[in-house]
């Protein structure tokens, strides 16, 4: 596949994250992996199959769509998917828990695909409906 | 002269594993991407009398770069001339700070979600 030298990606990118949740793992654990409460904060709809090989969907309200695979599933401890943004490089996605007291420490660790098999983003596709997703979560916790 | 780098139109695949953080690793490279960016371009030839290193170890690195996507090549006379492609690096930037704000986001969701459903 030949692709201009402009839509090439960048490549082994990595995002992480680490936030302490007022919850035990178990509970972090069903919120990471129900449908229902993925809605709430992942994605407007999400349908995933927690198990490896399992397919994740996340629909926005935009239109956008964004699905993927699931490669780890480790109860309460670690979960992990690959997705793709439409038209874009594919991405792995790293859940960790943590126990920490009654607590639970989650990491979150994003990480572009090795050879990106085109661009990495489409310009401006997230701004508007994550917008929306967060707007429409503040009603639904109201 | 052999070929140094791939040709813009040459396929994707030839950006290698990690390629532009790799590239920025080294600081003879960091220099050369600084040269080529101040100066609009330059010859193997040019670069060598700018540094303490010979031609051949800039050839090196300027392939190096090359293979990142950073550095573009094209004839000049019996020389290439290199110039700095600086579109990996803003594409690196870009993705870092969008998935960065989305996954702030998210977990902020997450947080509320898990704090409301508390007794």
């Amino acid at each position: 596949m030949t692709l201009p030298r402009s839509e090439r990606g960048p490549t082994a990118e990595r995002v992480s994250r680490s936030v302490e949740l007022d919850a035990a793992p178990g509970e972090v654990w069903d919120a990471l992996t129900e449908d229902a409460l993925l809605a709430e904060w992942l994605a407007d709809e999400v349908e995933i199959e927690a198990e490896p090989g399992g397919e994740i969907v996340c629909r926005y309200a935009g239109g956008e769509e964004r699905r993927g695979e699931v490669e780890l599933v480790e109860e309460a401890e670690r979960l992990a998917w690959s997705w793709r943004r439409d038209g874009c490089a594919p991405s792995r996605v790293e859940l960790i828990l943590d126990a920490v007291a009654e607590r639970t420490r989650l990491t979150v660790i994003e990480t572009a695909s090795v050879r990106a098999a085109g661009p990495l983003l489409l310009a401006g596709t997230w701004s508007a409906p994550l917008a929306r997703l967060r707007a429409a979560v503040r009603l639904v916790l109201a | 002269m052999p070929q140094l780098l791939p040709q813009p139109s040459g396929p994707a695949g030839d950006a290698e594993a990690g390629a532009v953080f790799a590239a920025l690793a080294d600081p003879t490279r960091r220099h050369l991407v600084a040269v080529l960016g101040a100066g609009g371009g330059a010859t193997a030839t040019g670069l060598a009398a700018e540094l303490p290193i010979s031609r051949q170890a800039v050839a090196k690195h300027l392939a190096t770069l090359g293979r990142a996507g950073l550095v573009t090549q094209s004839r000049r006379g019996r020389e290439s001339l290199f110039q700095l492609d600086p579109r990996p690096l803003a594409d690196a930037a870009e993705w870092l700070t969008t998935v960065g704000a989305e996954w702030d986001s998210r977990l902020s969701d997450l947080q509320r979600l898990l704090d409301a459903k508390r007794p």
